[in-house]
């Protein structure tokens, strides 16, 4: 009897903490938001006052520690190095960065600020599924009033900006932009004596150089191009027409390319997606390993490569010897359109020194942030002919003419722009990509499915 | 303060009194059992009070014995019953995590009838289970006859059998990608060469239909070792005077097994049995390290219910709907488990 009492007595405590725990968080909230909006409101005025008082006595200011959300510090150059700029540049400030890792980052981040025991002041945003859930999740600061009072003109962003618009808002600066190109190996075409490739190709060109290049004989293959096992890899080559996005609900249009990638595996002109997805090889791997004469990949492989022929990591016999061209297009699309993923940073909701993440923010995403970027061998989202001039003349990078020109990029589609569901149709396409691949289904079922489980989502 | 004291001991007299008229007129045994502990636990309280002691000599000794448990408990309720209930509830909600949580009642659940993924998920952790419990208690039984006879290098060979439960699941899985790759694996290049299948049939293991299987083969390869000790075990406490009658009335090895074995070992294949079926449905890991690929992430012919669990709360931050999957999870294992207990209990009358 008595057990049974303690027992219903421990129930029913742990119920009341657990209602006193949602209620609390619940209770938050609003009261977040309510802050946030007051804050919001007196913002232009106090701003005022404290740029008044910038001028005057910018030596006097308070010391400020802001502590910053990031992945890979070890690997990556660019974090140390934007901390070390902004520090010099202001010295009461102290930016404190965690590591949170790479692979899964935006899971970790968001459950690190799901309830509100975080303390991050800036953190940022590595994809824009993640991005989605973060501002779904009301655990970012719309930075509207922020930009308007610091005058900052959004147009430098080159309209990547309004992929990320939420509803009319905003919620991170842009600092980082890397945009699709294809990589090539000299040696490879320079043994088969076939010509470069070029910043100007058709579809059909570029499939009719890889047929050219590749050699399929057992134990000297040649590859004439390579796909990664990403999707975007393979069907976004059809929203480069700017008519069609991932979020449109039909994806006739990613058809043709997979009959271009899927014969190409069929005839050994690139590896077949069933033996990468098994071995999971790296792209890097890949090309490095000198048997791939084209692949198509982001531009943050340049840097890697560049590292890593100059460390000896990357036989430089193998792959040293190598340059990049703009995308291929479509017929009647203008040359130079391509894909690009922005990296951006953002402030919490739940940030006490919201003006001072925000100016932390607006200058990494500034000009003297980008140099510092270009500097590290990154592209930054502000790109200009200083900074391409930067990374073009960093060592390492590849010489001839056209290589350099493949940098300016005409026309910038987000691999993934913003939609509220745009996790869930993220991860349909990716899912079906898989079935298209892996040749459990048909091009045309594939499609329709993504049609059908996308429809769902978008009619929900 | 005696008086009150006196008042309280004739009270519990009386009841006391009471409850033993009510016993000797009480013809149902257990309810008869009921009031003998009522009884007593009412003259303790007056023995307590007797001998001026707040509490109990009894009540002291479960005082010691729930402090002995608490640890534990406290562990096991804030990191496990707490979150279960509290999913149980999420179940009928919609939450992000940050947002005000909202009722939606049986939303979530009608929801899930009409997701392609749920039901994929679902389908294949079925098919995933169907094949490996069998299969893992056959082949795990058999080792353990098997190495229960006194064959030379027993030990060895059980090691041998033991082993790849203990082995890294990360190091292994990358193992069997290579041995099962599916144009430079050795078990494509025998078929291909010994078999004579042609190129372009050859097996995708880990891909379309057979996917599956081969999660299956793994899994069973993975885990018979752990329920041959179980097994093992088991047989060493079946007494040899069983066998001996049985080789003296002349009963042949298959006799001996169908007769003495398989029901001596009933206790331990039920224990099995409920193991395997449960680890089985929280299937995850494995399915992740083989059939992932480079991103880890399940297609539609491999996705699991845990994964899409994950997939909704993590990733979509949709907790409610997560957490309603959770609950088909739970009811699942629980109906099969039940079923299980019945037949065992059937079994034992």
């Amino acid at each position: 009897m008595k057990k049974r009492l303690l027992g219903i007595f421990l129930a029913t405590t742990m119920m009341a903490t657990l209602f006193a725990g949602c209620g609390s968080a619940a209770a938050e909230t609003p009261a977040a938001t309510t802050e946030s909006t007051a804050t919001e409101t007196t913002e232009p005025a106090a701003e005022e006052v404290a740029e008044a008082e910038d001028t005057a006595q910018a030596d006097a200011a308070e010391p400020v520690t802001l502590k910053w959300a990031i992945w890979d510090k070890d690997i990556t150059p660019y974090w140390e190095a934007l901390k070390e700029a902004y520090e010099a540049a202001n010295p009461n400030v102290t930016v404190e960065m965690t590591d949170l890792g790479s692979t899964d980052y935006m899971t970790v981040l968001a459950t690190e600020l799901s309830g509100s025991g975080s303390d991050f002041d800036v953190v940022t945003i590595k994809d824009v599924p993640g991005y989605a859930t973060l501002v779904s999740k009301n655990t970012l600061e719309p930075l509207d009033s922020y930009i308007s009072s610091a005058g900052i003109d959004l147009s430098q962003y080159g309209g990547v900006d309004k992929q990320v618009t939420v509803n009319g808002s905003l919620y991170e600066l842009p600092f980082r932009n890397d945009f699709w190109v294809v990589f090539y190996n000299k040696d490879i075409f320079d043994a088969a004596g076939v010509d470069y490739p070029t910043n100007d190709m058709t579809f059909d060109e570029y499939d009719a150089l890889a047929r050219q290049v590749a050699d399929p004989t057992f134990g000297a293959q040649v590859y004439g191009t390579h796909y990664h096992t990403w999707r975007s890899a393979v069907q976004l080559f059809g929203v480069l027409d700017g008519k069609h996005t991932i979020l449109d609900g039909n994806y006739d249009f990613f058809k043709p390319y997979y009959e271009m990638v899927l014969k190409q595996e069929d005839d050994q002109i690139c590896r077949n997606y069933a033996d990468l997805s098994a071995e999971g090889l790296h792209y890097s791997a890949a090309f490095s390993g000198g048997d791939v004469a084209m692949m198509n990949m982001g531009s943050w492989f340049i840097s890697t490569l560049m590292a890593n022929i100059a460390s000896g990591e990357y036989d430089a016999s193998l792959c040293g010897n190598w340059g990049m061209v703009k995308y291929p297009h479509a017929d009647g699309v203008e040359a130079g359109s391509t894909l690009g993923t922005i990296t951006g940073l953002a402030v919490t909701s739940v940030s006490e020194q919201k003006q001072a993440a925000f100016d932390f923010v607006n200058w990494v995403s500034s000009a003297e942030g980008a140099k510092v970027m270009a500097e590290t061998g990154n592209f930054p989202a502000l790109m200009n002919a200083e900074v391409a001039g930067i990374i073009s003349g960093l060592d390492g990078f590849p010489q001839d003419d056209t290589s350099k020109e493949a940098l300016n990029v005409s026309n910038l589609y987000l691999e993934v722009p913003y939609a509220e569901n745009v996790s869930a149709i993220n991860d349909i396409l990716d899912t079906y990509h898989k079935s298209i691949m892996n040749r459990e289904m048909t091009v045309d079922e594939g499609i329709a499915a993504m049609n059908d489980e996308v429809g769902k989502v978008l009619g929900q | 303060m005696d008086a009150k004291k006196a008042a309280r001991m004739e009270k519990l007299e009386v009841e006391s009194a009471d409850l033993m008229k009510q016993i000797r007129i009480e013809m149902d045994m257990k309810k008869k059992q009921k009031l003998i502990a009522k009884r007593e636990s009412v003259q303790r309280k007056a023995t307590a009070i007797r001998n001026n002691r707040r509490i109990s000599r009894e009540a002291k000794r479960d005082l010691v014995a729930y402090s002995f448990i608490a640890p534990n408990f406290i562990g096991f309720a804030v990191f496990t019953l707490v979150p279960i209930v509290f999913a149980f509830l999420l179940a009928f909600m919609k939450w992000d995590g940050n947002n005000t949580m909202e009722f939606v009642a049986l939303n979530n659940f009608k929801r899930l009838i009409g997701d392609t993924f749920f039901v994929a998920a679902l389908k294949n952790t079925i098919i995933y289970v169907i094949g490996t419990v069998p299969l893992t208690m056959i082949a795990s039984l058999a080792l353990a006859i098997v190495l229960n006879q006194k064959i030379r290098a027993r030990g060895f060979f059980r090691t041998v059998a033991f082993f790849p439960y203990v082995a890294s699941l990360v190091a292994i899985t990358a193992v069997w990608s290579m041995i099962f790759h599916p144009s430079k694996g050795p078990i494509n290049y025998l078929l291909l060469n010994v078999f004579g299948v042609p190129q372009a049939n050859l097996p995708k293991w880990f891909g379309g239909g057979l996917v599956l299987f081969t999660l299956i083969l793994f899994s069973v390869w993975k885990y018979m070792g752990y329920y041959m000790v179980i097994y093992l075990a088991g047989l060493q406490g079946i007494s040899a005077e069983l066998y001996e009658a049985g080789s003296l009335d002349g009963a042949s090895t298959w006799q001996k097994f169908k007769f003495i074995t398989w029901p001596q070992l009933r206790a331990t294949t039920f224990f099995v049995v409920v193991m395997l079926t449960i680890n089985c449905f929280k299937v995850y890991d494995i399915a992740i390290m083989l059939a992932g690929g480079g991103d880890g992430k399940l297609s539609i012919s491999s996705t699991v219910l845990v994964y899409y669990i994950y997939q909704n709360a993590f990733n979509y931050w949709d907790l409610g709907y997560s957490s309603a999957i959770a609950m088909v999870l739970f009811v699942l294992v629980l109906i099969v488990t039940l079923i299980q207990f019945r037949y065992e209990k059937k079994l034992g009358e």
